[in-house]
């Protein structure tokens, strides 16, 4: 008797789950389709819950046919919107989600305004002029699109005050927040004029459209459709998240290249917490660039203008810093990096002087900085800045020198520096991961490259990225050896396998500004992250193969 | 004969392009080149029969400490483009590596010129293991 009714209550619990299913995740299908093209592969459609931080995008496929996965959405009333250049969506732009599945019928129609929906990469394909008069644009690309550029309507000789008031920014600058430089800056003003008179050639001064035609990138095709991208919006437009990475937890942390904290989210919820780090230099800018792990999980951020180092303690949750002290602590100090990795071995973290070109290194018992010039041997004429860092077991540094075309090496115990110029000539190479075999790879920022330097054989592999004017920022190195870059110009995740060459390219679904790239590998298939720097969200993205 | 016009060509073009440094806005190519540089050096990479060896690693080490690394391409030049005028050009010292072969011999060759920016050609041999 008992055993029966226990039957019965199994299946009345099971029915009631079934039951309830619908209402913990909702299943939103549908096509798309225009008069144009009838039935659209490669649209994004992008769902986003009226109220909710969250927006979820999916791809069309072959067929035009979209589908979010089941318990991505539940019900409410959710703004729709798409992604696919030369359209704009016609309808529906919202969908009620309710107990039962909803399949839509999304319509686009020819946008009248083409010229909003181009990438950098795509102004960069479009616009004329040579790879040297072209290359300071990537510069731009920093604090702004280039639509800001080829929409203004300034002459060569009106171009020259903008561009020198620009050159007083300081790098961790925004559209929504500028923050001046304390140090003057020196301009060189023939290639101020020079660049001025390029970029009057390429904007609305000589009339009402450009002189060019404009050049689009193909919609995502195949296996580029199968993806699931989520955006997590941040709840102000001046959080500018740099470098991003996830923790045990499945929570994601980021430094914050604009505001003073550190950021916590919970993709789970889309719930923020942000940590205020301490000011250092009260009236020198803000903000914060490189978020790194030491050997015992905390986290660490290279401070920037405030000049010097903050760890986070994961547990406790308060910061250390360490700042800089003496004469060397002028108004031009920065730290952008900091590699504390491999600090159990010596006690000691990398860091960098960006004004002097500099390398230093943090000795934890005392907190003095030691300096270190690595390019102390070489030419004097040439510019140097040592960037992207990784530290191996033995707390050797290596370091790019995103100004010039090398792979530096620091040995941590002599302080000794070896140089290894890149095979492709004025590569400035970027960011940096070394996997568990030494090999270190990197981005090749001004020569559209993504390279590996063996630190074993001492030798450089190279490959092309699939789109020009990609310039990638970063790269990071799955668990299957699968290869994962983004930047600030094509709006575009690329996913690469160097034993094959086959590429894969994931259009996002708005403009995105990326940097540093991080792949949760505890997950299958793995999952990028990164954030959207000048969009205040952090994305992820999920391949589904 | 014209290996050496050309390579000075090369290396001539190299010297000339220019970068940038991080973390300031400069708007393009703001370098000084050659004012402050010491030559370069360059040379080939062959084996014990003379002929070319790409892909060896060469060294090219700094007597004060440092040292650039630069690999032989396909037809066993190397180059390095040079090193700050305060380093005594006779201060550094050319090694080259491969897997599966041993250093044989390091050749400086004598500067005909006598003049101090010319590029400095050191030729190295290896040898089979």
């Amino acid at each position: 008797m008992n055993r029966a009714r226990c039957v019965v209550a199994a299946i009345a619990l099971l029915f009631a789950y079934l039951q309830a299913l619908p209402a913990l995740g909702q299943t939103l299908t549908g096509t798309v389709s225009s008069a144009a093209e009838r039935a659209m592969e490669g649209v994004l459609v992008s769902a986003q819950k009226v109220g909710s931080p969250i927006t979820v995008t999916v791809v069309s496929d072959a067929q035009g046919r979209f589908q979010f996965p089941d318990g991505r959405l539940s019900s409410g009333n959710y703004a729709l919107r798409i992604r696919a250049t030369g359209y704009d969506l016609a309808g529906p732009k919202t969908v009620e989600l309710g107990a039962t599945p909803i399949d839509v019928v999304v319509k686009l129609a020819k946008t009248a305004d083409l010229a909003a929906q181009l990438t950098n990469t795509e102004w960069l394909m479009s616009m004329p002029g040579t790879a040297e008069q072209k290359r300071p644009l990537m510069e731009c690309m920093s604090c702004h699109t280039l639509q800001r550029i080829v929409h203004s309507t300034f002459n060569a000789e009106q171009f020259v005050p903008v561009l020198e008031r620009m050159a007083g920014y300081a790098n961790n600058t925004i559209q929504a927040r500028v923050q001046m430089r304390v140090a003057p800056v020196k301009i060189n003003t023939a290639i101020v004029a020079k660049l001025a008179a390029y970029l009057a050639t390429i904007n609305l001064s000589s009339g009402p459209v450009w002189n060019y035609q404009l050049k689009t990138l193909p919609r995502p095709k195949g296996r580029a459709t199968h993806v699931v991208i989520t955006e997590f919006d941040l709840p102000r437009q001046t959080i500018a998240p740099h470098d991003v990475r996830t923790d045990r937890n499945g929570n994601v942390w980021y430094s914050d290249f604009v505001e003073n904290f550190l950021g916590e989210l919970d993709p789970k919820t889309g719930t923020l917490k942000e940590y205020p780090i301490p000011v250092l230099k009260p009236g020198f800018p803000t903000g914060s660039l490189d978020l790194e792990p030491d050997a015992a999980g905390n986290l660490w951020l290279a401070m920037m203008f405030q000049a010097g180092l903050a760890r986070f303690d994961m547990e406790n949750k308060t910061f250390q810093v360490f700042p800089l002290d003496g004469a060397a602590n002028d108004a031009a100090m920065q730290q952008s990096m900091v590699m504390p990795r491999s600090d159990d071995v010596d006690g000691k973290v990398w860091t960098n002087d960006v004004a002097r070109h500099a390398i230093m290194r943090l000795d934890l018992k005392t907190g003095e900085y030691r300096r270190i010039d690595p390019f102390e041997f070489l030419p004097h004429g040439r510019e140097h800045a040592p960037y992207g860092m990784a530290a191996d077991a033995r707390n050797n540094l290596y370091f790019m020198d995103f100004g010039d075309e090398n792979i530096g090496r620091v040995d941590a115990e002599t302080g000794a520096t070896t140089i290894f110029p890149t095979p492709t000539p004025n590569s400035r190479p970027r960011r940096t991961m070394l996997d568990a075999q030494g090999r270190l790879w990197f981005a090749e920022f001004a020569a559209d490259k993504l390279a590996m330097f063996d630190t074993k054989a001492e030798t450089f592999k190279e490959w092309n990225v699939p789109t020009p004017y990609t310039y990638p920022y970063d790269v990071f190195c799955d668990r299957h050896g699968e290869l994962w870059s983004a930047g600030m110009a094509s709006d575009r995740v690329l996913r690469f396998d160097p034993q094959s060459g086959r590429s894969v390219e994931y259009l996002l679904p708005r403009p995105a500004n990326i940097r540093r790239v991080f792949v949760d590998n505890s997950t299958d298939p793995v999952k990028f992250w990164a954030g959207n720097n000048h969009g205040a969200e952090i994305l992820r993205l999920e391949p589904l193969d | 004969m014209w290996r050496r016009p050309i390579l000075l060509v090369a290396l001539t073009l190299a010297g000339l392009t220019a970068s940038r440094a991080g973390g300031q806005m400069t708007f393009g190519d703001d370098t000084n080149t050659s004012a402050n540089d010491g030559p370069p050096f360059f040379g080939f990479v062959r084996d014990a029969d003379g002929a070319a060896v790409g892909d060896a690693r060469v060294t090219a080490t700094v007597k004060s400490g440092g040292a650039v690394v630069t690999t032989s391409n396909s037809i066993g030049v190397y180059k390095v483009a040079g090193f700050a005028k305060s380093i005594n050009p006779d201060d550094i010292a050319i090694s080259c590596a491969k897997d599966g072969y041993k250093q044989a011999n390091v050749m400086r060759r004598p500067n005909g010129s006598g003049d101090m920016k010319d590029p400095i050609e050191v030729d190295c041999v290896l040898q089979k293991e």
